[in-house]
This record gives structure tokens, C-alpha cells and sequence, in this order.
């Protein structure tokens, strides 16, 4: 059977200097209910690949397709409600808290399902929050949490976490990921995430992609990246977490 | 007006020309032009008008409207450059918003079907509609600035085209329908409209001026109305290439 998400040399030139890669000839492919995790360092393209998946972002080269079907057969929109993108700077769109879980089953006009929502918002501990409070007022974690249940409700059949827990408290940011453990078992969602949490990569992984040098280094089980990486700069990536973070550009 | 009174405008331009001088404003450049322009171009419609009242050919009045409709298009998508075929979209618009609402004003004979008012009125209302749809470009590309999140959230969660920007097309329609609005709240207080103004210089009775500008007011109301929402719908899939995403905002952003 097709992999579920199969993107095949894709080729990105840096959105700054158009005449040098961020990155090319990735090719990787992702299973029905498979969870990978996106490791590396800030500014290698990490972002901009998962948004080329959910077609936010044109790519200059390569070929995307899901389930075997081409790219370019699917209407976008069909596209996007399989293969959701869940930005790392959480938009809360105009309205109350409730406006925006209905977000998805507005757009397509399908049933709100309350009861799963409330469960979803109550597993990423937002249980007591008033579903009638403007969303904007919201703070920082309780929004990029908010937005990642209205993408939940989506239902995609692919999740792309963009370092969604990043604005979260250690408490918070356990709850959301037993959360997203227990929707991918449950639904069979596939997921990909963009974490700079090693703790957490391996525990919502089976797979990590690493990328650097304009590459996709590594890819392959999570238990054998962390046991020993088969590349330099992965192995250099592991050992220094602290360094990482702080030579971050973003 | 005599000749001699006309000449003799020319004091306000002196006075525009002497301050611009004296104060180092650097506009007399500008003003030299403008004076020119202003002076030709409404001499020239000034004979335009003359000929065609005398021929009463209607097509020499189609003729008049639609380099009206082609100025104001081109004029109003300067706003909006980068955004391909919006001109075109403006000249629809604004030929749609003139032929409804000269429909209606023939169709009811609320005014004569002579150019004496065709041309008068159309002018106000391909004029005003070209305001419209000029802020409302403005306002577009602002929304596409500010609320960008907005959209892509709602195409990264399977919304279309159409719904992922009508929050920002329906708050620029509001924006550029606001001035006209205001207008008809505070005219006369405020302002007089300059045909009124026109009307009662050239010795009609101010009630009568005064119907005339109503009937004016409603209708720049309605084709501010008729404007946005029309080039709203018809443009709105500009703003997103092909494979619906948002086109990019210009790295330099040109003066608008
Ligand atoms: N809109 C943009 N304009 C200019 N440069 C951008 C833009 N988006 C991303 N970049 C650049 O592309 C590179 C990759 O960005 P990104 O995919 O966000 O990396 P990562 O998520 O791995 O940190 C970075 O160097 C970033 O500065
Ligand atoms: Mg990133």
C-alpha cells in the first residue's frame, strides 16, 4: 500500500537568497498512523518542510503525494483537511473560545462534536476554561493548546505539530502530548512534530527525521537515532542540547 | 464668467505658487503642472461636452463613459498593482455599478434620458464608485499584512479560497464603504457638494439644487455599496496563486 504522505526530492531555495538552497532532494515518507519527529537545527528548514506538506508554501522542486495520488490532482482544500498544519505561533481567529473549536465543522459543515471537544480541551487541561471568553484574551499556552484541539477536530488524517508545546509549562506540555498519543492510537492520525524537547522526541516517536547541511541527514527508528546516530552532525546535536537552543535564530 | 474673470483665477494660483516659494515647500513644480492639466483637461471635456450635446449621438455618449470606466479603472488599480488582472476586475465593476444604476435612474425617469444628465451624473458616479473601490484595495492589501494568520489558519484547516479571506473582504468592504456613509450624514452641515454649489452658481432655485443633490447622495450610497461588493466577489481569488495560497506581499512595497 501508498505511504500515506510521500514527498519525493523536494527542493526549497531560501525565501532570502533565491539563488541558494534552505534545502533539496529530501525524499521521506510517512505511514498511516506513524509519528515522526522532526529534529534540528533552528533555520534549517524544519518549518518551511512541514509547510511545503500542507501545501502553505510552493516548493522549487520535487513531487508531493498522499496516498499515492498526486499533488497536483487535489483540489487544496481537500488536501489540507487531510494534511493539517498546526502553526507554532497559535492565531486565534475573531470570536469566543467556542467560536473557534467550531472552526473545522463550520467550514465543512459537519456536526460539532461537543462532547469530544469538551474531552479534548479537559486532556490538554483547558477543562476549566469559559468556552464563552473572547479567545484573544486567552494566554499564550492556553492558545496555542485551543488551536491545537480545533485542529484535533479537524480530524486530518495527519497532524503536523509545529513545536506545539513550545509556549507550555512542563505540567501542560505532558498533558499534550498523553493527549496527542492517545488521538493517534485512537484515530489512527499520523503525526509530525517539530520539537526542540529531546525528552519529548522520544516519547511521541517512532521515527525522527534529522535535518541539516540543506539535507534530510537521518531517518529511521527513534530507539536507534538516540542509541547512536549515524552521522556526525546528528551526533553532535544530541550531546549538545543546551548550546543548540541558545544558538537558535528564531 | 467672463474672460476677463477667468484670467484673473489665475490670483489663486499665484498665491499657491508664492507660498510654495517663500516657505521652500518645493511644490511649485507641481502646481505648475496642475494648473496646466486642470486648465486643459477641463477645457477639452468642456468641448467634448459642447460637441456631443449638440449631436446627441448615443454613441458618442457610450464613447464618453467607457473612457471614464477605463481612466478610473486604471487609476484605482495603480493601488493595487501587483495583484494581476485587478484592472480588468475594476472596469467590470464599475461598468456594472454605472449601467444598474443608470438603469434605474432611466427606468424610473428620475432623470432625463439626455446627455445634459447622463453625463453629469455618470461622471459622479464612476468617480465616486473609483474612490470606493481604491480604498477598498488599500484596506485589502492591508488586511493581507495584518491578518495573514488569519487566513492561512483557515486554509491549513481545509478552507477554501473564498473562506479563508472573507473575514478580511468583509471588513474592507465596510472600510470602504464608511466615507460615503459618513458623507451622506453630514452633508450640508459641513460640506455643499460641489454640483449643488455648481447648480445654485449658475442661478438654479436651492430647493431645486437641493433635490438633486439627495437623489446624488442615495445614489453614491448605493454604487459605493453595489462597488465593493461586487469587485469583492469578483476579485477575491486574485489574492491566492493558483494552488490557493496567499500570493506574497511585495518585499519593497511600492508607494501607493
Ligand atoms: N518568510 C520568510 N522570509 C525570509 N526568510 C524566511 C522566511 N521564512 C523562513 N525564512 C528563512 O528560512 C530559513 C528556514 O526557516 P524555518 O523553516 O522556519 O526553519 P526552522 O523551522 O528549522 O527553524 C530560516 O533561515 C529563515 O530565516
Ligand atoms: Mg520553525
Amino acid at each position: 500500500m501508498a505511504p500515506l504522505l510521500s514527498m519525493n526530492r523536494i527542493s526549497k531555495r531560501r525565501p532570502d537568497k533565491a539563488r541558494e538552497w534552505l534545502f533539496d532532494d529530501i525524499t521521506a515518507a510517512i505511514d498511516k498512523g506513524e509519528r515522526v519527529a522532526l529534529l534540528g537545527a533552528s533555520g534549517t528548514g524544519k518549518s518551511t518542510l512541514l509547510r511545503i506538506a500542507a501545501l502553505l508554501e510552493p516548493i522549487d522542486d520535487g513531487e508531493l503525494h498522499l496516498e499515492g495520488i498526486a499533488q497536483i490532482s487535489f483540489k487544496p482544500e481537500h488536501w489540507r483537511k487531510k494534511i493539517s498544519y498546526v502553526a507554532q505561533a497559535p492565531v486565534m481567529l475573531a470570536g469566543t473560545v467556542e467560536q473557534n473549536l467550531r472552526t473545522a465543522s463550520e467550514l465543512h459543515g459537519t456536526l460539532f462534536d461537543e462532547p469530544l471537544a469538551r474531552r479534548c480541551m479537559a486532556e490538554a487541561e483547558l477543562g476549566h476554561l469559559d468556552w464563552k471568553k473572547p479567545a484573544a484574551e486567552l494566554s499564550g499556552g492556553e492558545k496555542q493548546r485551543t488551536a491545537l484541539v480545533r485542529s484535533l477536530l479537524l480530524r486530518p488524517a495527519m497532524l503536523l505539530l509545529d513545536e506545539t508545546t513550545s509556549s507550555l509549562d512542563p505540567t501542560s506540555k505532558e498533558a499534550v502530548e498523553h493527549m496527542l498519543n492517545r488521538w493517534a492510537e485512537r484515530e489512527g492520525t499520523a503525526m509530525a512534530w517539530i520539537t526542540h524537547d529531546m525528552e519529548q522526541s522520544r516519547s511521541v516517536s517512532d521515527q525522527i527525521w534529522f535535518m541539516g547541511d540543506g539535507k534530510l541527514l537521518e531517518r529511521g527508528d527513534t530507539k536507534a537515532f538516540f542509541q547512536g546516530p549515524s552521522t556526525e552532525q546528528a551526533r553532535r546535536f544530541i550531546q549538545k542540547p543546551i548550546e543548540r537552543e541558545a544558538g537558535g535564530n528564531e | 464668467m467672463s474672460n476677463l474673470a477667468l484670467v484673473s483665477t489665475l490670483v489663486f494660483v499665484a498665491i499657491t505658487a508664492f507660498l510654495s516659494i517663500r516657505k521652500k515647500l518645493g511644490l511649485e513644480k507641481d502646481i505648475l503642472i496642475g494648473t496646466v492639466r486642470s486648465a486643459l483637461q477641463l477645457l477639452f471635456i468642456g468641448y467634448v461636452l459642447h460637441f456631443v450635446f449638440d449631436t446627441r449621438n448615443p454613441v458618442f455618449i457610450v464613447l464618453i463613459l467607457l473612457s471614464m470606466i477605463g481612466i478610473a479603472a486604471w487609476n484605482a488599480g495603480s493601488r493595487a498593482r501587483e495583484i494581476r488582472g485587478i484592472r480588468l476586475r475594476i472596469a467590470i465593476t464599475l461598468a456594472c455599478t454605472e449601467g444598474l444604476t443608470m438603469a434605474l435612474l432611466l427606468g424610473f425617469s428620475i432623470i432625463e434620458p439626455t446627455p445634459q444628465y447622463i453625463i453629469p451624473v455618470s461622471g459622479i458616479v464612476i468617480g465616486s464608485s473609483m474612490i470606493v473601490a481604491g480604498i477598498y484595495l488599500n484596506q485589502m492589501k492591508r488586511e493581507l499584512e495584518a491578518s495573514r494568520g488569519e487566513v492561512e489558519t483557515l486554509l491549513a484547516l481545509g478552507g477554501t479560497a473564498k473562506q479563508a479571506i472573507q473575514g478580511a473582504v468583509k471588513r474592507s468592504v465596510r472600510s470602504s464603504m464608511i466615507p460615503t456613509i459618513d458623507g451622506m450624514k453630514t452633508v450640508g452641515l459641513v460640506q455643499l457638494p460641489g454640483m449643488m454649489t455648481g447648480m445654485i452658481v449658475a442661478g438654479a432655485d436651492p430647493i431645486e439644487a437641493v433635490r438633486y443633490q439627495m437623489l446624488i447622495m442615495f445614489v453614491l450610497a448605493s454604487s459605493a455599496a453595489l462597488t465593493a461588493i461586487l469587485l469583492s466577489q469578483i476579485s477575491y481569488r486574485l489574492w491566492f496563486t493558483k494552488d490557493v495560497r496567499l500570493v506574497q506581499s511585495p518585499k519593497q512595497d511600492t508607494k501607493s
